[in-house]
């Protein structure tokens, strides 16, 4: 991907210590031909807590994955209190002793809270097929009491509010070991956990945290630095599956930690940028106060003729979802969305993020792919298919978009990456859209043909046509754009202009997205509380 | 696919050959065996009834095709074939319709297509269960007009619709059954609906997300499997001289495992009209040659249902072709 060096040789600097709880030592994994993790190494400490931080796609969730045996260990080694560890199933993990807190809660909520505390494990509470439920709710408030949690174990999980219930399978994970296991000093990953917390519950969280400190090695990953700052003991940087960085929490601080995450270099030139902005065209998209539901809430802005707008935002601000409404692929509560002179559906194209989802038909060949768009113009008298017609709109995308394929007839599904993204773009290419909404273009695509597909971008613009693009990709954010659009909590906290001459700083649209007091953010808005079980 | 080792080593591409193929080979198969076990299989006459019998199936499965290969079922064929072709005969005793009662069929059948395409596209209901309701719904009413009894017409036109033969030794329910099939071939792989049908089954998400009007053309596919059911119900009726409680008894397990034998996938996306033929040869023959060796049906039915099963193992894995 990018040249980049790495800062540190990642040797775990306290192996002279006893075991430490967890060792990755040059762990490297592939999804396919894309390298998610690139030798990784380092060490935590028994009963100390990790801080594991990173841009989307870093690759912390697969290092989690690997642990708790949902991913297979492809390469290097992973050592578990000293010993060789390579676990095949999550259940596996679970019995050495590693637990994991998941984004979306794992609790059920029609089963009491002690059923829940102890799921999986209740064939210890049985004898001759009768479970004792005295012995097990015994159990049970044990735990409770030990995390100092205040809940009736005999109530359903589902009476309780969502921070109530996160408390409680973070205990579950911390403390079930122990006290029903036995496995001393157990280690807890935690994936996001406060990303769907209010202010005072994210204090309780920090709370029980700072109790349970001891009690087990935990492992957490988090988009808010300050936070991972407070609690954790050290802190390991990824960034593009490689790890930057391990430092002790009170040698760095939150600026370091920024441009560790993301400082990288890329030219102006890479985006083929114009030195003079298109953003003096007529607009051809306005949003006017649009919301929907537990995705994004009154936000207004417009794109013009010939420009990019692109937005940012962490994993769940809702600029998905905002891309979908603009595209027309999703409803709206309220607000309104205006394409300038033309109707909503055959002026907007959307290149969806999922690509095999979403964008493309694997088992079909490259000309129907490209004909799902075009139904209209490739109907011919009496509703028979232009299948001819079909076929030329298909030949000309190839040799202008540049499709390695053997033709026409060629089936997606055996296309790389980034040319089953050219086939998507091209099914909208082919009728001159005024607007195109991108989401994350360049995922999943090779250095190459992400130059090309900029180019591409950069073509239809100079055509005259107008780009949203939703990236998680920072670089390519700031690069491609012409004007930069930061999305927090359902809510536009932002706005930059990015014009070649004076491109944003990567920390600040960081300190933005994640909400950080930094000095340049114009207006902070009020914590949106999402609503639960939000469509991730 | 671990059943046959060797089957693996093959190539992809000769793979799917092989795989759009095996359908041809069962029905070789499957006539040779029944030719060297009864004298009276290689017969004009037998080839007649073979055609006659596999008229009403085929027909019924060319509608039924589109709703699979869309990535849904329809259990309700059987039963808008009773009551169509009862509400058909019924009609025509009422008013001598003469031929016109196949168009009472035809449109019965449509809008009972209609009733399930518009709960299934817009009440979001798994089409297995809304056409599984209907099909109790459709038989129950039928039942009741018929009053569980066998009712004949007279109509020497309508009959002849049926039994005659145009051209000698072929029944006219086979000709018009091959005329809908070479039109329906032409409907899967040359327009507009056939495309959106096949796009819906091998990717509704992208083919919504393209901006294809997906809710209208599943009302549309349930409306044709429907419409084609009616006219399998009136024409039915004609050949057998009534419509009785058993009309289209069979249908449910026979046009599915037809579908499937021919090699249309059940997930969706693969197959198509023209290979369903195949299917219903299939079927057709083994009920016709099981018959013919003397099996009894009890028997046929365990045969049947062990060949359906057969047909799918050998044709699952990777998609078998794309369509053309």
């Amino acid at each position: 991907m990018s040249g980049l060096e790495r800062l540190t040789g990642g040797r775990p600097d306290e192996a002279a210590r006893p075991a430490p709880a967890i060792e990755f030592r040059s762990v490297s994994h592939r999804y396919g031909r894309i390298p998610v993790l690139a030798d990784v190494a380092f060490a935590v400490a028994a009963g100390s807590v990790a801080g594991l931080i990173g841009e989307n796609g870093a690759g912390k969730t697969t290092l989690f994955n690997i642990l708790s045996g949902l991913a297979p260990l492809q390469s290097g080694a992973l050592r578990l209190r000293g010993a060789a560890f390579a676990p095949r199933s999550y259940r596996e993990a679970v019995e050495a002793g590693v637990s994991r807190v998941f984004q979306e809660q794992a609790l059920i909520p029609a089963l009491p809270v002690y059923e829940n505390l102890l799921i999986g494990q209740e064939h210890r509470f049985e004898r001759a097929g009768f479970r004792n439920r005295r012995a097990m709710i015994a159990r049970a408030e044990a735990i409770a009491h030990e995390a100092e949690i205040d809940v009736d174990v005999r109530r359903p999980a589902g009476d309780y509010p969502f921070s109530v219930r996160q408390a409680l399978e973070i205990a579950r994970a911390c403390l079930a070991p122990s006290l029903v296991l036995g496995i001393e000093n157990p280690i807890v990953l935690l994936d996001e956990p406060t990303s769907a917390l209010s202010v005072d519950e994210e204090a309780a969280f920090f709370r029980l945290l700072g109790r349970l400190k001891g009690r087990a090695t935990l492992v957490f990953v988090s988009h808010r630095l300050n936070e991972v700052l407070k609690i954790a003991d050290r802190v390991h940087v990824l960034k593009d599956g490689r790890l930057t960085a391990s430092r002790r929490a009170g040698e760095v601080d939150e600026s370091e930690l920024h441009r560790l995450m993301v400082g990288r270099e890329r030219g102006v030139a890479y985006y083929r940028q114009r030195t003079r902005v298109g953003a003096d065209g007529a607009p051809v998209l306005a949003v006017r106060k649009v919301s929907r539901a537990g995705a994004f809430r009154e936000v207004s802005f417009s794109v013009g003729a010939g420009e990019i707008v692109g937005v940012g935002g962490l994993l769940r601000s809702g600029k998905s979802r905002l891309g979908r409404a603009v595209a027309g692929v999703e409803a709206i509560d309220g607000g309104a969305v205006e394409i300038a002179g033309a109707a909503r559906r055959s002026a907007v194209a959307y290149v969806p993020s999922e690509r095999t989802r979403e964008g493309v038909i694997g088992a079909f060949d490259i000309a129907r792919n490209i004909g799902l768009g075009n139904a209209g113009r490739l109907t011919g008298r009496l509703g028979f298919w232009r299948a001819r017609r079909e076929t030329a709109l298909a030949e000309e995308a190839i040799r202008t978009l540049d499709i390695r394929a053997s033709g026409p007839a060629q089936r997606v599904a055996t296309l790389s990456g980034g040319n089953q993204q050219k086939v998507v773009i091209a099914r909208w290419a082919v009728r001159k859209p005024r607007l195109l909404v991108v989401d994350n273009p360049t995922r999943g695509v090779d250095a190459g043909a992400r130059a090309e597909i900029y180019a591409i971008l950069r073509r239809l613009t100079d055509q005259g046509a107008g780009v949203l693009m939703i990236s998680d990709d920072l670089p390519e954010l700031i690069g491609l754009s012409d004007r930069v659009l930061v999305m927090r909590e359902g809510r536009l906290v932002a706005e930059r202009a990015a014009p070649v001459e004076r491109k944003p700083q990567e920390e600040d649209l960081v300190a933005l997205m994640i909400g950080l007091p930094a000095a340049d953010a114009p207006h902070r808005e009020p914590r949106l509380q999402p609503a639960e079980g939000m469509a991730p | 696919m671990t059943a046959v080792p060797a089957f693996r080593d093959l190539s992809p591409r000769l793979r799917a050959h092989a795989r759009a193929w095996l359908p041809v080979a069962v029905v070789v198969l499957l006539a040779g065996a029944f030719g060297v076990g009864s004298d009276a299989f290689f017969t004009l006459r037998n080839a007649t009834a073979i055609a006659a019998q596999a008229s009403t199936l085929l027909i019924a499965c060319l509608g039924a095709t589109f709703v699979i290969v869309m990535g849904s079922i329809d259990l309700s064929i059987g039963a808008t074939v009773l009551l169509t072709g009862a509400v058909s005969v019924l009609a025509l005793n009422a008013f001598g319709l003469g031929v016109g009662a196949v168009a009472v069929g035809l449109g019965l059948g449509a809008a009972l297509g209609l009733v399930n395409g518009l709960v299934f596209a817009f009440g979001r209901i798994p089409s297995f269960v809304v056409t599984l309701g209907t099909m109790s719904v459709f038989s129950g009413v039928a039942l009741r007009l018929l009053d569980g009894r066998a009712v004949s017409y007279r109509s020497p036109a309508f009959e002849a619709l049926a039994i005659g033969q145009w051209i000698p030794r072929l029944p006219n329910i086979a000709l018009i059954a091959l005329a809908l099939w070479a039109a329906f071939v032409v409907v899967a792989n040359h327009t507009r609906f056939g495309r959106i049908v096949f796009a819906i089954g091998a990717g509704e998400d992208v083919a919504r997300i393209a901006g294809l009007p997906v809710r209208r053309y599943k009302v549309y596919a349930f409306v044709v499997s429907g419409a084609l059911a009616g006219v399998a119900g009136a024409l039915a009726a004609a050949r057998l001289g009534a419509a009785g409680p058993t009309l289209g008894g069979d249908l449910l397990l026979n046009s599915l495992g037809a579908i499937v034998i021919g090699g249309t996938s059940l997930s969706g996306g693969v197959g198509g009209v023209h290979r369903t033929l195949l299917g219903v040869l299939i079927i057709a023959i083994l009920d016709d040659g099981l018959n013919l060796l003397g099996t009894d049906p009890y028997t046929q039915l365990v045969v049947k249902g062990i060949v359906i099963i057969l047909a799918v193992l050998a044709g699952r894995g990777e998609a078998v072709e794309t369509p053309k």
